[in-house]
């Protein structure tokens, strides 16, 4: 691959071709460019096409929970710029936060659903074993994310559920690193901290998703 | 075990099932996600019908 040399005049007029690394030794950039356009076969990263056994409602409930994920994230940056005491004092802001918590109990509902459907398809079939796992990951970092969003209410009721958490959470012996009873910790675990984690997880499910293919019915046809 | 129907005043009715203690609220959910999950496998999916062209890989 080349690139363009600036002529010393500073204008692209004396331009010339300078390979970026040799044959031999491909640049970093060459190296890296070639291994991200190999991660999801040519054409599947948004396909236009699916196999004809997807002709089913259960296969809708993985993009429906990304839609959900995406309103809670949205209501959520709303939320943000209304401060953690908004939805206390205005209506909009109450209206917000319910949007925030209903498309959670929706996201959590239609990820649950999901996960029945992999299941029972054991979707984790021809190499998509990350996939599952990576899935799973994000069901459980889910959780702990909704956790310190109840904890984040600003409310009496989120300072009872500290005050409950804090001893099951000590007497598993976990609690070194976070304190449940820090709201400023928790507000900022689930606001920036834990978005970013779940959001990467998220990513490479889908990432995954797209460079395996949907994983066939059991009793497809081998040949 | 037979199934208890607890009304609490104002902190809503709870189901009692042995070692299971779940409101009912919680409870009529995962009833329903269990329907919906029933019906996604049931529902029959619209066929895209393209002229020439089959949806099999």
């Amino acid at each position: 691959m080349s690139s363009a040399k600036l002529s010393p005049g500073g204008d692209l007029g004396g331009v010339e071709d300078v390979p970026a690394g040799s044959a031999a030794e491909p640049s970093w950039t060459v190296w890296l460019r070639d291994r991200i356009t190999r991660i999801v076969p040519p054409g599947e990263a948004l396909p236009d096409k699916q196999p004809a056994y997807m002709s089913s409602w259960i296969y809708v409930f993985g993009v429906l929970t990304l839609a959900a994920l995406i309103v809670v994230i949205v209501s959520g940056l709303v939320l943000s710029l209304g401060g953690v005491a908004w939805w206390h004092i205005s209506g909009v802001g109450h209206f917000v936060n319910s949007v925030h918590l209903w498309s959670v109990e929706l996201f959590f509902a239609l990820m649950v659903i999901h996960l029945w459907g992999k299941f029972w398809m054991a979707a984790w079939r021809g190499g998509r074993a990350m996939t599952w796992i990576i899935g799973a990951a994000a069901f459980l970092g889910s959780i702990g994310t909704a956790f310190t969003g109840y904890l984040s209410q600003s409310n009496l009721d989120a300072q009872w559920i500290a005050g409950q958490a804090k001893d099951g959470l000590n007497s598993v012996g976990i609690g070194a690193w976070f304190n449940v009873l820090n709201p400023g910790q928790m507000l900022l675990w689930h606001v920036t901290l834990l978005p970013l984690i779940i959001g990467a997880i998220t990513a490479l499910h889908v990432v995954l998703v797209r460079r395996h293919g949907i994983v066939p019915p059991i009793d497809a046809d081998q040949s | 075990m037979g199934d208890e129907v607890i009304a609490a005043g104002g902190a809503g009715r709870y189901v009692n099932w042995g070692v299971v203690h779940i409101s009912l609220t919680n409870l009529v959910v995962i009833a329903l996600m269990l329907l919906v999950f029933a019906l996604a496998l049931i529902v029959p999916f619209p066929a895209h019908r393209r002229t020439g062209e089959g949806d099999s890989r």
